[in-house]
Order: structure tokens, then sequence, then C-alpha cells
């Protein structure tokens, strides 16, 4: 019972103890340091600025998706368009199958008169 | 100097302008800082982030609410984002750590002690802040800037966006969860 009023107390003493507390204080020179901070800032070139943007994971990845996603566009394209020209190269037109069946002559078993 | 008249002579790019308005307001950043991140190296960080982040953005500042105001949402804003930062590099150390990769010890903090707590209380106050740490962000931050900046709850309110009845509920369900936390910690003490 004496240790349940102990710990009770020890709590209230607890949830107090921050009564009357004073403000921390930074390190003198804030605002150089600031200042410094600044100019730092001010310092990355145009190129930093683009290549951290870049950088970041959700750009990266975008930019990714967009490359492969042209990649295949560009790919389906081509395919699409060679298949066609295979097409064309399989059904020659007429004239030549016509030529085709006119020197279609046995040289070789040719009897001889 | 009036807080507007410095405002709009920062908007101009007045640096004699900006070095009153750090010095003026950099303890209650730098505490308010230190209350939530409960370290000091980190606090200090803090508040020159939040420095630069008003003489950059001060333009965007119409007034609708009081500078301090405007002021203690960026601190706990970047606080909050740097504890989150802060976990994640731990956890992941921790999840390096198990697989064996580079056997990276994951380092505990030192027991944080706050400068302003009077001497007598300082080391319930250590253990009250370690208690803190374990609230939920929204209870943590209601806490702290009721008791370690002394805000009202109508200040706290209008700083966290909410009503005062809110804030009421936040602190309420703050100061139980410490209640239980301290009493398990005294309890695995003894």
């Amino acid at each position: 019972m004496k240790q349940e009023s102990d710990i009770e107390k020890r709590v209230e003493d607890a949830l107090n103890s921050l009564d009357g507390i004073q403000r921390a204080a930074p390190q003198p020179w804030l605002f150089s340091r600031v200042k410094g901070r600044l100019l730092r800032q001010e310092e990355k070139t145009k190129w930093e600025t683009i290549g951290s943007f870049l950088s970041k994971p959700a750009v990266a990845i975008a930019g990714l998706l967009l490359i492969l996603g042209l990649n295949g566009v560009l790919l389906f394209n081509q395919q699409s368009g060679s298949s066609v020209v295979v097409q064309n190269e399989l059904q020659p037109n007429d004239s030549e199958s016509l030529l085709a069946s006119s020197s279609n002559f046995d040289y070789e078993n040719l009897v001889q008169p | 100097m009036n807080e507007w008249t410095l405002i709009e002579q920062l908007k101009q790019g007045d640096e004699a302008a900006f070095r009153t308005i750090v010095d003026t307001w950099q303890d209650m950043v730098y505490n308010t800082a230190i209350g939530i991140v409960q370290n000091a190296e980190d606090a200090e960080d803090i508040a020159q982030e939040v420095f630069v982040q008003v003489y950059q953005s001060v333009s965007s500042f119409k007034g609708d609410s009081k500078f301090s105001t405007w002021l203690y949402r960026i601190t706990i804003t970047k606080s909050l984002d740097h504890q989150r930062r802060k976990k994640r590099k731990k956890r992941f150390a921790l999840v390096r750590s198990l697989f064996g990769e580079d056997s990276e010890v994951v380092i505990h903090p030192p027991d944080f002690n706050h400068p302003g707590v009077a001497l007598d209380k300082k080391e319930d106050a250590t253990t009250l802040f370690k208690a803190i740490n374990n609230l939920p962000e929204n209870q943590r931050v209601a806490f702290t800037l009721h008791k370690v900046e002394g805000l009202s709850y109508q200040e706290v309110s209008e700083v966290m966006k909410t009503t005062v009845s809110s804030v009421e509920s936040l602190m309420h369900r703050a100061k139980t969860n410490l209640k239980k936390n301290l009493a398990d910690y005294y309890k695995e003490k003894e």
C-alpha cells in the first residue's frame, strides 16, 4: 500500500517538475550562423539545384518510367511498321509473279531435237 | 519597433530587420525545438533552419495569424520532421545491424536535461521528458507548448489550428498516458 502511494507521489512530482521552467537559449551568435547558412544556400549553383531535384527518388523513378514508356511506344511503332514491310516483301505484285512463272523453265531436261 | 514594420522591412530584404527578428524570437524557437527533439545540437540546427525559412518565405506571410504563431508552426513542423527522419535512420540502422551489414551499433541518446529546469527537479524532469517522447505527436506538441513554452490553451489551439476543447482533450489524454507511463517506469525501477 505504502509502495503504491509512493509511486503515485513520484508520478505527481515528475508531472509537476516542469512548473516554473525557464526558457532555454541557443548558443550566442545565432544570427551569424543563420546568415552563413543562407549564404551557403545561395551559393548552390543552378546545376546543383537541378541535380538535387533529379536525384529525388520520386522524380528519378518517374523519369525512368517515362523513358521506359517512350522506349516501349517507339519499339511498338517500329515493330508494327516492319511487319507491313515484311508482308509487302512476301506478297510480290502480279507482274513479278508473271515473270517468275514465265522464267520457270527446265533447262536441264530439255529434249534436244 | 513594431512587429509589422519589421516584417515589411524583411520582405524588402532589410538585413537589420532580419537581425532584430532573429534576436527577438530565437529563444522562443529554440526552446520549442529543444522541447520536442530533446537534444541541444538538433534544436540549434532546427532554429537555424527555421530562420532561414522565415527569410526565404516571409513574402507568403499574410498576417492572418500572429507572427509568433507562424513561427511556432514552422518550428513544430521542422522539429517533427527532424524526429521522424532520426527515427527512420535508427530503424534502418537496426535492420542493417540485424542482417549483419556494417554491424553498426544503434546508439541510444543520453538522458535529456532541459537547461531551464530547476536543479532540484532535474531528475524528475528527465524521467518526464522520456515519457513525453513516447506520446503520440499531437499530444506531445500540445503538452510541450503548454508546459515547456507556457502557452495558454487558447494559444496552443491557434498554433495547432484547432479548438480549445480539442486542446483540452489532447492535454487530458497526454496526462493520462504520462501517468501510466511514469507509474510503469517507477514500478519497474523498484
